[in-house]
């Protein structure tokens, strides 16, 4: 059986201004039943745009939205099984809890008994029963995030749109709250999409997440798959924190692999050059994150290490200076020809370094993401 | 040069107290933190420092001499605040070289420091750009940088949430840069910096000082601040964190040898925990974890007392099956979630000690072993070296409550 996407955009541009504002450019994209998705991106990529749109809010310039298979041109917001909570939370703060959910219900005419009976159980599954007979104001952000859930569900919501719910949230209280969110959204099997421009969050909550720059969609999947392939320089820089070093193909070697020589006589490092897409002397950005390079005293042992270091490569750097910060340590490094570049560690990572230390670093191939020189890396690793 | 004190400094506003009898110390060309959640008096506090806000009562010292009630101008320093109050007819470039030209600086070196700022909060090329044309994020950085410029006699600088409009990825490579800056040997700053996020206090500062409903909690380094955390409400604010109740059993005797040192780590766990004594903690009738305590707390503690056990979620380690032989502080549980984040993966462990269940948070460096083998629904041991157990006296059920909720 082909399983139908449950969001399904086909070839969508959306302009504003009588076409002078591009913003939205020809996207297509899936959404499938029951997954948590972000829309990622800098302020002005699209995504808050791309969102209405599923929606309903803003009618696409061109291309078409389905649903659950079906077109939905011309279908109101409010039928289209969706509820939506954004950062100001459209609560009634003159209704009790209870009635907040059940106002809903109550005007799309159902019966009593279906109305006690579903506003119970909606209450029961976010965890808010106890406080029916309770005001909103009782509660903090999450409480009312809660409830806007509740309220969504209720009159049979599958699909929630968010636009940055966490947003107002103080950072703390976002990082513990967003896991709880996420708990929540997934045991009641809703499909939901999240609007943010916080990379950080969509890493730690999206089952996908889809990266928007300049109205269109640089890359989509899961976020180990972003992670740990990502397609341009610019989804490597917005997810994580990687290193980029310039260089150039100093020779093609077998198995589709290639030495590339780091600028101003750098380091040489053998990288993957898969379909052998690179050619001789072809100028290449190496992207190295932080946490994949290994890090040495120079005076390591590495014939007798319990570890067996065989399938790493090595080249030295001077450590100039270094930094705990609680779950990681970091170590800032220069290169022989300058070049700046971080490693990250566990925070109880062992090491005894100084200050000007000559250290060796090692790397694993496959650790190695490399890309076309792009015109302009500031650009490109802009975050803009 | 400028040494900052503050001696038993209170103030209210109306009926609301903002402040309650901080005393502290600023070191000269020091970095430091005040880190807090929202509305815990951050703001208030660097306020008095500036002379903007009159305290109730107390002093505020400059090098020994009494400013609290000089007025903002005679104390010469630099500050940022939340609006950024750029000069709307000058283009960015001189907006940042304002001050400097004021006070008749070396054009050169001004034109230098200028380049560097504009590099570092990547508006390179964008000199002649106008506020009008900018937005909130770009103006943002342009007082900062204009905050850093306008800097003479006192050296010191406050800034008030710099990166907080700045999006995320920008505010990580901005705090890269800004110890950096302040310690640069053009500026040699003292810098005062709020923040309610623990990642941008720990990734700057060379002292934090951690502020709540008013009161100053801890004032220590980083490392201080992470390791022997003076109440839960640091511990917690820090990182996510497990805890357990328990009562202390300075004699119980165990299956192993509690004063061993780990076999891991030595002098990394020596220099968190010079002066402490391992305290065999009992949390169920059958479970009996052990954690180093401070010797002070050690001695105060008697089987009386309710003790709190906490571990932060990335000092819990994980292993498949049941290992419960092979390891200390270990229990055994089942992986109910698992979620990628990046350089971390971050596991909900379902434990079951005497048919209640709990869940912890294990965090550990993802790894492509990690991704493959530890899924969902898998048995598990979990367990963490006693180095890095933090213990307190039982603070209460509701503070415990309120604190995680951050109330």
């Amino acid at each position: 059986m082909i399983s139908i996407p449950t969001i399904d955009l086909k070839n969508i541009t959306k302009t504003f201004e009588e076409g002078y504002v591009l913003a939205v450019d020809d996207i297509s994209l899936k959404i499938d039943d029951g997954d948590y998705v972000f829309l990622l991106g800098p302020s002005g990529c699209g995504k808050t745009t791309t969102l209405r749109i599923i929606a309903g809010l803003e009618t696409p310039t061109h291309g078409e939205v389905f649903i659950d298979g079906k077109n939905i041109k011309g279908i109101p917001p409010e039928d289209r099984d969706m509820g939506f909570i954004f950062q100001h939370f459209e609560i009634f703060e003159h209704m009790t809890v209870w009635k907040n959910v059940t106002f809903g219900l109550e005007m799309r005419g159902y019966n009593e008994d279906y109305i006690l009976e579903k506003a119970e159980k909606t209450l029961k599954l976010v965890g808010l029963l106890e406080y029916a007979d309770n005001y909103p104001s009782i509660f903090g952000d999450p409480g009312l995030q809660k409830l806007g859930i509740a309220r969504a569900i209720a009159i049979g919501a599958k699909i929630l749109i968010m636009d940055e719910p966490l947003g107002s949230l103080d950072p703390k209280v976002s990082k513990v709250f967003r896991h709880e969110f996420r708990n929540l959204i997934k045991d009641l099997g809703l499909t939901a999409i999240q609007v943010t421009h916080n990379q950080e969050q969509a890493m730690a909550v999206a089952d996908k997440i889809i990266v928007m720059r300049a109205g269109k969609i640089l890359q989509m999947g899961t976020p180990y798959d972003l992670y740990e392939d990502p397609e341009s320089i610019f989804v490597a820089n917005f997810l994580g924190e990687t290193n980029f070093l310039q260089g150039f193909v100093l020779k093609l070697l077998e198995n589709e692999e290639m030495k590339v020589w780091l600028r101003l006589g750098g380091p040489q490092i053998i990288c993957n050059n898969l379909n052998k897409k690179f050619k001789l002397d072809n100028n290449v950005i190496i992207g190295l994150r932080f946490e994949d390079l290994y890090i040495f005293p120079k005076d390591y042992p590495f014939d007798s290490s319990f570890y067996d270091w065989s399938n790493l490569q090595f080249f030295q750097a001077k450590l100039d200076s270094s930094r705990f910060i609680g779950a990681t340590k970091r170590f800032y490094l220069s290169l022989d020809n300058g070049d700046k570049f971080l490693v990250v560690k566990p925070g109880n990572f062992e090491e005894n370094f100084i200050q000007g230390d000559n250290l060796i670093i090692g790397i694993h191939k496959d650790d190695i993401h490399i890309f076309e020189a792009p015109k302009d890396l500031l650009h490109e690793i802009s975050l803009t | 040069m400028v040494n900052i004190t503050l001696k038993n400094i209170s103030k209210s506003f109306k009926e609301q107290v903002a402040l309650k009898n901080i005393s502290l110390e600023i070191k000269d060309k020091e970095y430091f933190i005040i880190l807090g959640p929202t509305g815990s008096g951050k703001t208030t506090l660097v306020k008095v420092i500036a002379g903007l806000v009159k305290p109730d009562s107390g002093e505020v010292l400059f090098d020994n001499k009494d400013m609290t009630n000089k007025p903002p101008l005679e104390r010469n320093l630099g500050f940022m605040f939340e609006n950024y109050a750029l000069f709307p007819h000058m283009t960015i470039y001189n907006n940042i070289a304002y001050s400097a030209r004021v006070h008749a600086r070396d054009p050169e070196i001004t034109h230098n420091i200028v380049e560097q700022m504009l590099l570092m909060t990547l508006l390179t090329g964008r000199n002649d750009a106008l506020p009008e044309e900018m937005s909130g994020g770009m103006k943002q950085r342009v007082a900062l940088c204009r905050a850093l410029m306008n800097l003479e006699q006192t050296k010191l600088l406050i800034l008030d949430e710099p990166l907080k409009a700045l999006d995320a990825g920008l505010r990580m490579s901005l705090r890269r840069d800004l110890l950096q800056m302040a310690k640069s040997k053009l500026l040699e700053l003292s810098v005062i910096h709020i923040t309610n996020e623990e990642n941008e206090a720990m990734m700057v500062a060379d002292r934090i000082a951690v502020i709540n409903h008013g009161k100053l909690i801890q004032v220590g380094t980083p490392y201080e601040i992470y390791y022997q955390p003076k109440t839960l409400f640091v511990a917690n604010f820090m990182s996510e964190i497990n805890y357990f109740e328990g009562i202390g059993r300075k004699n119980k005797e165990l299956s192993w040898d509690i004063h061993k040192k780990s076999n891991q780590g030595d002098i990394f766990f020596e220099k968190i925990h010079k002066e402490s004594i391992p305290l065999p903690i009992e949390i169920e009738e059958n479970i009996t974890f052990v954690s180093c305590v401070q010797k002070e707390l050690y001695n105060s503690i008697t089987e009386k007392d309710k003790i709190l056990l906490v571990i932060r979620a990335n000092h819990m380690k994980i292993r498949l099956g049941n290992r419960i032989d092979e390891k200390h502080n270990a229990i055994t549980g089942k992986i109910s979630r698992r979620k990628f984040m990046g350089v971390f993966y971050r596991f909900e462990v379902i434990i079951n000690f005497n048919d209640k269940e709990k869940v912890i948070i294990v965090t550990i460096p993802a790894t492509s072993e990690i991704h493959d083998t530890f899924l969902e629904d898998l048995n598990v041991t979990i367990y963490f070296p006693k180095e890095l157990g933090i213990v307190f006296m039982h603070p209460g059920k509701d503070e415990i409550d309120k604190v995680l909720r951050l109330e």
